[in-house]
């Protein structure tokens, strides 16, 4: 079943009565919660809070942000904890509505509560929400949103299976420096049924430099049901830290748009196709630092992406492409040839999804793979230190030129479940030119993209 | 003040036989309205249907109302009533608010005005219910900051978590004791105006304090130790595990108490008539141990001690509690503890909603709530909270069921000074009988003069003559506290106990002729005094318990703490059965009766409680 999260938007006006003032102030409380599942019925559930929130002549605060507990029936408690920012000064808001049936209205609408500043009380107050005004757009207000997918798909796939590799691998670029960091991290159960271990790398690509890596691992995979975590290396929702070698790294991770599937969403439900692959988030923000040695990245809203796989091991020939495009908008590509036997003899299967203006296109993943029965699939030439990608579906078509920069490119050897060995070369900062056109009575240009050292590429083989 | 009603005015008149010759009876009967007014309703109405229905008697008899007849007419009336045997007892129930006004009002006519020296209290971090904020947190929230309440509250602030004590009471100063009268700080300092009955066959006056300080505030101050087969019998027979090291913890609240034995330079006449008696009896007995260092004799002890002296919680515990970082809210009274339903392990204490005097509410979240509510309140307040399940929540009470029996000496026994409850009599200690001279403020003690009219106020004018015995008894756990909104204590008493009742007034009446009291008077209203011991022997062989006069103190036992689950709605460390983060620690948690006033025996157990709580890591 999917899970869906809530989404909604309160507004709540009233009084607050700050220490050291001789009268209360107007207030007013602009809150946005999201909830990772739907409404509570009789359990308690936790949301988080952002907002803004106003006090008359002393706090004009955008960025509030907090916590809220949301149990009508099992504690008869709605709990609002907000921190924000009054004068420099850092304040959090407790209160709480408290349920009864004998007052449902003022007990859902009223919302007493404290203010303090660390730990003690500076004032106190009380929050209305307007009935008469805010009712019919609070309501309408209600979203139920795949919002718990993001962190649902960063737990772990592998069940016990022989023979399954799975990968969280994240790529950023920080805009301060130029420099592209990668870190992947990997678990590999062996087809022959030996202990599944994990491993896995982190890397950094430096501009006018060659890239600089260290390698994880193996240890033994104990499981770690947020994501992965191998000896002191995790990659959890919202958070990556390890230390590898000279690398040291602890960043947080802000997703920046919905879940992306590059293969058919249900191949990443059902593995019925030998690997899936999908981004948890189309776009994120990263902040943090990775140290390398004696030098420190400082990364402050780090454009970038994590992206899962789950399957039978790599591909015979691979590649891969993440380009953030700017402006909300991602292209994805996997280009592979399957180990399968049969399946091997056929050329690249192209997984393209641009996510643009907040849809996708091809409307279908499996459009660009397979088009019409082979018909109107989307073709790719693998190689090195270029590779294309081609295509047309409706009236748009695109084409995609990769260049991994040869000292910005890094070789690293792979193990697959069943003992074979690939190679991967990975660069992050790999430049990419992307065109799109649209058929009006001819091919005329929609847009295009020229990344340079901004995009996330690799290239397998064996 | 209030204006009396008639009626009332009239029997005020009557009773004291008021013949308009003495300036301080004319304000008896507004003290007595205002008196009436805190009473709990049915008292109320129960005192005013008596006046009204006297009224109308003496308009049957004579044709007038009682205001209107002379003084004469007025005692003919009465005199007619006090024959119906079967009358005396009712009498004596309406007598007791009037000779409560009538005492005090002669006092401050009569006595010196109150000292207005007191020392300064050391000091409490105390906040009124209107101004402690509708929305607060804390670490542990302690309802009630009583005997119990203020050990525990000491206890966890001590080790670093963030306290909040509530008290439905409101905080006296020792200064605002010395400056108001006894009976203005009697309505104050007790729950329903000290009228909280319990009833039962026969009903008792149960009263208890309701102030920060608890019933400390209000109790005579005499501190027994918690007898040692008592404490065993709680380890042993009722799994208490609390109780362990219980001397230490004893040790410990005798040294926050600074309990020492009375001096005698201001043991007061009754105390050493008491002790007098005794040595010719050859029975054993001694001043009693008191947290009042430095005691003045003020004799005020039940409505707080206006020389700082007694040594009751607020003045002891719950300063080193507050310095702790504990805070106190008063006028709190807490409507019920919130429980969070949903959480692993099944239910647990969120917090307490609290109602403040103005009919606002106001709620503090808390993953510990210490019940401290006191043996009577304990029990409605976690029913109200839905955690009144188990079946012996609010049975097992015990109240210690009191009688007084006074001497009538040849020359004044209370002078200047005197200590309220000064010697305790241990020979029948061993048989659940235990003796202590109390000589209590004019009108508080729970010795009824016997007489109406003349008869009374003869009494009345002579009372500076009169010796005062208590004996409390060691009782069988007879009593329930029922209800939810408020407590109705029921209380049966036992057959056995009946015994040790009618023997401790005959100890009592020989102990005063011992001491060589010219007449004793028993507190029967219909066989009041007798001048022999042989004469006493007599009339008491027509006395059966039915006729005392019977109070009651010192109630414990109602959400007992013990091994056995389906006995006991308290675990063995205290915590309450059926839900966590609810630990209880007041009188009700004590297994069985303490036998003896038991302020040490709450204040050990709560540390006790409150420590290993502590030490378990919370």
């Amino acid at each position: 079943m999917t899970a869906r999260g809530t989404v909604f938007r309160e507004t709540m006006l009233g009084r607050v009565r700050l220490a050291g003032d001789d009268s209360d102030r107007p207030v007013r409380l602009d809150l946005l919660a999201r909830a990772d599942s739907l409404m509570p019925t009789r359990r308690t559930t936790r949301a988080r809070l952002t907002g803004r929130i106003r006090i008359a002549g002393r706090a004009d605060d955008p960025e509030a942000e907090g916590e809220l507990e949301i149990s009508p029936l099992a504690r008869r408690r709605i709990r609002y904890r907000l921190g924000f920012r009054l004068e420099g000064r850092r304040l959090l808001l407790d209160g709480w509505k408290s349920l009864s049936l004998k007052r449902p209205v003022s007990s859902m609408t009223v919302l007493p509560y404290t203010l303090y500043e660390d730990g003690e009380r500076v004032g106190e107050g009380v929050l209305r929400f307007p009935l008469a005004t805010g009712l019919l757009p609070f309501l309408a207000g209600f979203r139920f949103p795949r919002a718990a997918e993001a962190e649902r798909s960063l737990a772990p796939r592998w069940d016990g299976t022989p023979g399954r590799t799975e990968v969280w691998y994240t790529t950023l670029t920080d805009p301060a420096t130029g420099s592209g960091v990668w870190l992947h991290h990997e678990v590999v159960a062996p087809r022959d049924g030996g202990p599944a271990y994990a491993h896995g790398w982190v890397a950094v690509f430096p501009p006018g430099g060659p890239a600089e890596h260290a390698r994880f691992g193996p240890t033994p995979w104990t499981g770690d049901p947020r994501g992965f975590s191998a000896g002191g290396i995790s990659a959890a929702p919202g958070r990556l830290r390890g230390s590898a070698g000279p690398f040291a790294w602890a960043l947080t991770e802000e997703p920046q748009g919905p879940p992306l599937h590059t293969f058919p969403r249900w191949s990443w439900r059902h593995p019925w196709l030998p690997a899936s692959h999908m981004l948890p988030a189309a776009r994120a923000r990263y902040r943090g630092t990775v140290r390398h040695g004696t030098r420190e990245l400082r990364l402050r809203d780090a454009p970038g992406a994590s992206a899962r796989i789950y399957g039978h091991g790599n591909a015979r020939r691979w590649a891969w492409l993440h380009a953030d495009l700017g402006g909300g908008d991602v292209l994805e590509v996997v280009a592979a040839v399957s180990m399968r036997r049969g399946l091997d003899r056929l050329p690249p299967l192209v997984f393209l999804r641009l996510y643009r203006n907040g849809r996708g296109w091809p409307r279908r993943a499996e459009r660009s793979a397979v088009g019409w029965a082979g018909i109107g699939r989307f073709r790719a030439d693998i190689g090195l230190p270029r590779w294309r990608v081609e295509g047309r579906a409706g009236l748009r078509r695109v084409r995609v030129t990769v260049t991994l920069p040869p000292d910005g490119t890094l070789a690293l050897d792979y193990t697959d479940p069943d003992g074979s060995a690939a190679v991967c070369r990975n660069s992050g900062r790999a430049d990419a030119e992307v065109s799109l056109e649209r058929w009006r009575g001819r091919w005329r240009p929609e847009a295009a993209w020229r990344l340079t050292g901004t995009a996330h590429a690799e290239v397998g083989d064996r | 003040m209030n204006t009396a009603p008639r009626a009332l005015t009239g029997l005020v008149a009557a009773v004291l036989a008021d013949d308009g010759t003495a300036p301080w009876t004319e304000a008896v009967p507004r003290r007595v309205t205002a008196l009436l007014d805190v009473m709990p309703a049915p008292a109320r109405a129960a005192v005013r249907g008596a006046a009204a229905a006297i009224d109308a008697y003496a308009v049957a008899r004579t044709g007038r109302r009682l205001t209107a007849l002379g003084a004469r007419e007025r005692e003919r009336v009465l005199a007619s009533l006090a024959a119906r045997r079967t009358l005396l007892p009712l009498l004596d129930a309406v007598k007791m608010p009037l000779l409560l006004a009538a005492g005090t009002e002669r006092m401050l006519h009569r006595g010196p005005a109150p000292s207005a020296s007191a020392p300064e209290d050391p000091p409490l971090d105390c906040t009124p219910a209107r101004d402690w904020p509708t929305r607060s947190t804390a670490d542990a929230v302690v309802v009630g900051s009583g005997a119990g309440g203020a050990t525990a509250a000491r206890t966890l602030a001590a080790a670093g978590l963030r306290v909040v004590v509530l008290e439905e009471g409101e905080h006296h100063s020792t200064a605002s004791f010395g400056r108001r009268a006894p009976l203005d700080r009697f309505a104050d300092l007790y729950r329903d105006g000290g009228a909280t009955i319990a009833v039962g066959n026969p009903p008792l006056v149960l009263p208890v304090g309701r102030a920060v300080g608890g019933t400390t505030v209000v109790n005579s101050g005499t501190c027994y130790r918690t007898p040692d087969h008592v404490v065993a019998r709680w380890l042993n027979r009722h799994g208490f595990a609390a109780a362990e090291g219980f001397g230490t913890r004893l040790d410990e609240v005798e040294r926050a108490l600074r309990v020492a034995p009375q001096p005698l330079d201001v043991l007061g006449g009754n105390g050493l008539l008491a002790l007098a008696g005794a040595r010719e009896l050859g029975w054993a007995a001694a001043p009693l141990r008191r947290n009042a260092p430095g005691c003045r004799g003020s004799c005020q002890c039940v409505v707080g001690c206006p020389a700082g002296a007694k040594q009751s919680v607020q003045l002891s515990v719950l300063p080193d509690a507050c310095a702790a970082g504990a805070r106190i809210v008063t006028g709190a009274w807490v409507r019920r503890i919130l429980t969070d339903r949903d959480g692993p392990g099944g239910p647990r204490a969120a917090g307490v909603l609290v109602r403040r005097p103005d009919g606002s509410e106001l709620e503090i979240l808390s993953p510990l709530v210490v019940v401290a509510a006191g043996t009577l309140h304990t029990p409605p307040l976690l029913r109200r909270s839905g955690l009144g399940g188990h079946p012996r929540l609010g049975r097992n009470l015990s109240v210690h069921p009191a009688l007084s029996v006074a001497g009538r000496f040849g020359h004044p026994v209370t002078g200047r000074r005197n200590v309220l409850q000064s010697v305790g009599v241990e020979q029948l200690r061993a048989d659940g009988i235990l003796i202590e001279a109390t000589a209590a403020p004019p009108g508080m003690s729970s010795f009824v003069l016997p007489g109406v009219g003349r008869e009374l106020r003869r009494e009345l004018e002579e009372t500076e003559r009169l010796a005062t015995l208590g004996a409390m008894i060691a009782d069988r756990p007879s009593g329930r506290v029922l209800g939810r909104a408020r407590p109705l204590p029921r209380y049966d008493l036992a057959p056995r106990d009946a015994g040790r009742l009618l023997r401790a007034q005959r100890a009592m009446g020989r102990l005063l002729f011992a001491a060589g009291a010219e007449e004793v008077l028993t507190g029967v209203p219909h066989a009041p005094r007798a001048r022999t011991p042989a004469e006493l022997e007599t009339l008491l062989a027509t006395v059966n318990a039915r006729h005392l006069h019977v109070s009651a103190f010192h109630p414990t036992g109602t959400a007992a703490a013990g091994a056995d689950p389906e006995r006991s709605p308290a675990d063995p460390e205290g915590r309450l059965r059926g839900v966590g983060g609810v630990l209880i620690a007041d009188g009700s948690v004590l297994p069985s009766c303490p036998e003896v006033n038991p302020q040490l025996s709450i204040m050990a157990a709560a540390l006790a409680i409150a420590g290993r709580y502590v030490s378990r890591g919370r």
